[in-house]
């Protein structure tokens, strides 16, 4: 995970791209809210330089 | 349709965790942006360096390992 | 093994950025073994170098291949038929890779994707440390099975020196004096009296002060 991020990082793409997270499988309510958090930095972050849909 | 970006995020969740409380997060009717793309993997430590590079080369504007 | 570090990301995308298809070609040996470069170092540095590329809007078209090892004619032979399809070929073996490739072709160019380091071994994973300096004529019988020449920082066939302190090296604290652990060996079995022993210097031209060095097996040369 760290060597992915920091690779990114050094190519020049922002190592939030790429993230881990724990949970346990009683935890419904927090996989939604980890899918709803994700889209949501990822929009902020903006399309990656290297994403087919150009919008 | 709107202009709002849309990224494309593709998430690797262990079979028996995040893949779990993927399958509970439906049963509950709970919603979650359809950009979040599953992919089981049987265990987290499954993922390696090279799925989540290719992830990114391929296109996708976000990868994350749920387990 | 011989251990080697990746050359740094910066280092391999300058070699190539006037390339738009390499080959990146890893090794089977000791470099896979020492996890520098083999199958999936290659894998992770190809995307790696594309996707850097891709980003930059300026493509580089990178094949993936790994020979059993590079550093024998025969695999390299393997790659007669395509060698000459890329821009250049990126190596990821030891130092003979590149050079044992770019004898076979001379027309090519192959740049390496590592640094060669040492002869050594894994203390701990992903923890590798020089044992043998390959001076040719090997002297650890002497020294209850510690190399001082690879392993003293001065390479000290008479030690400790005066810069050893609590067992380790004046150079660094993180070098132990191989001296302190060989002299206290020698104590715990009783036989310092070992270290008394006069011998003959060492022959230096059998390392790498007599030249560049060849090893030729008679009976198996045609």
């Amino acid at each position: 995970m760290d060597y992915v991020r920091k690779t990114l990082e050094q190519i020049g793409m922002e190592p939030d791209r790429v993230q881990m997270f724990n949970l346990s499988s009683a935890m419904g309510p927090r996989f939604a809210e980890i899918a709803t958090e994700m889209t949501e930095k990822t929009r902020e972050l903006g399309p990656s330089p290297l994403s087919a849909n150009k919008c | 349709m709107s202009d709002r970006f849309e990224p494309q995020i593709l998430a690797f969740c262990c079979k028996y965790c995040a893949y779990a409380a993927g399958d509970l997060a439906g049963s509950m009717r709970l919603n979650y942006p359809p950009n979040v793309k599953v992919v089981q993997v049987p265990c987290s430590g499954r993922v390696d360096i090279i799925h989540l590079l290719r992830v990114i080369e391929d296109g996708a504007d976000a990868v994350y390992v749920a387990g | 093994m011989i251990i080697a570090d990746r050359k740094p990301l910066e280092e391999i995308q300058e070699m190539v950025e006037n390339c738009e298809k390499i080959l990146l070609l890893g090794c089977k040996g000791c470099v896979t073994v020492c996890n520098v470069g083999g199958l999936k170092e290659v894998q992770v540095l190809a995307s790696t170098l594309r996707i850097a590329r891709k980003k930059e809007g300026h493509p580089l078209d990178v094949e993936e291949k790994v020979l059993e090892r590079q550093c024998d004619p025969e695999y390299v032979e393997q790659l007669r038929d395509s060698y000459d399809q890329y821009d250049a070929v990126l190596s990821m073996a030891c130092g003979v890779g590149p050079q044992f490739l770019s004898e076979a072709y001379p027309d090519q160019r192959f740049f390496p994707a590592v640094n060669t380091k040492f002869m050594g071994g894994a203390v701990q994973h992903g923890i590798w440390e020089e044992r043998c300096a390959g001076c040719g004529t090997c002297v650890i019988h002497f020294y209850d099975g510690m190399c001082p020449i690879a392993r003293c920082s001065k390479s000290l066939l008479h030690g400790p020196c005066g810069g050893s302190a609590d067992g380790k090296c004046e150079v660094s604290r993180d070098i132990e004096c191989i001296w302190d652990k060989i002299v206290r060996k020698k104590m715990e079995q009783n036989r310092l009296e070992d270290l008394r022993i006069l011998r003959a210097a060492k022959d230096w031209r059998t390392a790498r002060d007599g030249g560049p060095r060849r090893s030729i097996r008679e009976e198996l040369v045609k």
